[in-house]
């Protein structure tokens, strides 16, 4: 069962869309990526599964509670960093931790002080002091602290240092395996490239790709050099449907392979070939295509 | 679960209300001492400024014929611009923080966050929001008390009146903090919902002050909250006016859960 369903949720601000009948489905133990650019409607979404948006049509549930009617109890399982990381000034880890223990009523604290160790973070520096980094990482110990089953989190590495990003997607991957759900916006590919198993890919308000990590990266282009016995060779050969010439130079080809390289293997067999080099898949142009049909109907 | 919220509360409001305690037991302190000398001047006063009887006429809410007498002085401690300006500071500040003061800074995020539901958040600021003017509320009580020691023993007015007085302030403090709720759970800009509150009780108090000697503000003057704070028709009777009591907690209470209404049904954006 997802531990996450949206079904044709939708949220208008007057004649603006947040979001337009999304439907998704996030499998229990995942890391799911929720990516797009700035204004997407990642932020909405979120916000509609938390219960502080009610949507203008559909529903999403969480552990198959109503996200609108119930979210106070989907939030005893939850643990949510928002986008812009806000605190009261007054605000220091140990008193954080007090409350959200009063109201949790949870050993909050003991499991808290863990994570600020992990994080380096003094437990006892008011939030009027800390950087942005620091109060980040103070919003990731309160959503962590109660081991959730699920968490959500709105771009939790902006303000996080290189190291302390690495930090934090190794504690995802540890909670993954525990059986955490974690639901990771952002609008950084890189980061969701090398943390997430599923990716959904968000456009307009709506939801343009959903798929398995690994199924993309099938699908992702890559670079492709080919290298002929002669200029000659490079010349008179035509390149097969699933590659897309972009020069011949010399005995040089240079362009994109589709999908897989196994047919690249069968096509090359008895072709004068020297060498070829063949590059990662590359996942920003799917990501760039995407979008490139945004621009094309904004 | 609301242990949370209390603390939080508590955390954030303490020394405010200490201060306003501190600063509104200091005025009542100074008002009762300053009350014998000003009613022995009063007689002169009225005779050589007539007007001055109307604008003490219209501070109390009552026609001031004759002899100023020292209970009707007495009242006048209650219904002074300052207590009444610092009691209502005190319950914006305090009222506008849930939810419009939340939204404003961002922090409802976090609040909301913890599995705990709007009302309860709200039912939790209300009780915080009755304490800290129940703590306020005793301390104006009790320099009153302190204040009256050095008045002689038949003008000193007696604990159950003061106790009488305070009971229909502390209504005049639920209506216009329920007015205040619902003002905050409209709006997103703390320093609009402060405003408006704001304008509301000034018009409130001017309203009341001008209806007493400007026919065209009469028929109004069912507006004010302060139409239904009587302090001196309380200490002449030695009794509260139960109809103005009923038309401030209505208004009070009505407000105030239209307001958590609202707040439980509205949309929460913080960009």
């Amino acid at each position: 069962m997802p531990v996450i369903t949206a079904r044709e949720i939708t949220k208008r601000y007057g004649s603006r869309i947040g979001v337009d009948r999304i439907r998704l489905d996030v499998p229990e133990g995942t890391i799911f990526g929720f990516l797009g650019p700035n204004g997407a409607g990642k932020t909405t979404l979120i916000r509609l599964m938390l219960g502080f948006l009610r949507p203008t049509e559909g529903r999403a549930s969480i552990f198959g509670l109503d996200c609108w009617k119930q979210s106070h109890l989907i939030k005893r399982e939850v643990g949510y960093v928002p986008g812009d990381m806000r605190l009261y000034p007054w605000l220091t880890v140990r008193r954080a931790l007090r409350i959200a223990q009063g109201v949790r009523r949870d050993d909050m604290i003991r499991r808290g002080f863990a994570l600020a160790d992990r994080f380096h973070l003094d437990t006892d520096l008011i939030v009027r002091k800390m950087s942005r980094g620091m109060r980040q990482k103070l919003g990731l110990i309160l959503a962590l602290a109660h081991e959730p089953k699920l968490l959500v989190l709105d771009e939790p590495t902006s303000g996080l240092d290189p190291l302390m990003q690495e930090s934090l997607g190794s504690l995802l991957r540890e909670r993954a395996a525990q059986g955490c759900t974690v639901f990771f916006s952002s609008h950084t590919l890189s980061e969701v490239e090398q943390l997430c198993d599923r990716v959904a890919i968000v456009r307009a308000g709506r939801i343009v790709s959903d798929e398995a990590l690994d199924d993309l990266r099938q699908r992702a282009r890559r670079e492709l050099v080919i290298r002929f016995a002669t200029a000659g060779d490079a010349q008179r050969i035509e390149p097969p449907a699933f590659f897309r010439l972009i020069s011949r130079e010399g005995d040089r080809w240079t362009g994109e392979l589709d999908g897989e390289a196994g047919r690249l293997g069968q096509w090359m067999s008895g072709l004068p070939i020297r060498d070829f080099t063949i590059g990662l898949p590359d996942l920003n142009t799917i990501f760039r295509a995407h979008y490139q049909g945004q621009e094309g109907t904004e | 679960m609301m242990r949370g919220i209390f603390r939080k509360i508590i955390r954030e409001v303490w020394v405010g209300t200490l201060l306003f305690g501190i600063a509104f037991l200091l005025i009542e302190i100074l008002l009762n001492l300053v009350l014998p000398q000003l009613l022995d001047q009063m007689g002169d006063m009225l005779d050589s400024l007539p007007f001055v009887r109307d604008f003490l006429g219209a501070l109390l809410g009552v026609e001031v014929e004759g002899e100023i007498t020292a209970q009707l002085m007495q009242a006048f401690v209650w219904v002074h611009p300052v207590v009444l300006a610092l009691l209502w500071a005190q319950e914006i500040f305090f009222c506008t923080r849930f939810p419009v003061g939340e939204i404003d800074r961002g922090t409802i995020d976090v609040l909301l966050g913890l599995p705990v539901s709007r009302r309860k958040v709200y039912l939790c600021e209300t009780i915080g929001w009755l304490t800290s003017g129940l703590i306020i509320l005793s301390f104006g009580a009790l320099g009153c008390m302190i204040g009256s020691r050095g008045m002689d023993v038949e003008t000193r007015p007696e604990f159950r009146f003061i106790l009488l007085v305070m009971l229909n302030l502390l209504c005049v403090y639920i209506a216009v903090g329920g007015v205040a709720y619902l003002v905050s759970s409209l709006c997103d800009r703390r320093n609009r919902a402060v405003s408006i509150v704001f304008g509301l009780v000034l018009a409130s108090f001017l309203i009341n002050f001008l209806a007493q000697f400007w026919e065209p503000a009469e028929p109004i003057a069912f507006l004010s909250v302060l139409d239904y704070y009587q302090p001196a028709q309380v200490l002449k009777a030695g009794a509260l006016p139960m109809g103005d009591i009923a038309v401030l907690l209505v208004l009070g209470t009505v407000s105030w859960i239209i307001g958590g209404e609202i707040i439980a049904r509205r949309n929460i954006c913080t960009t």
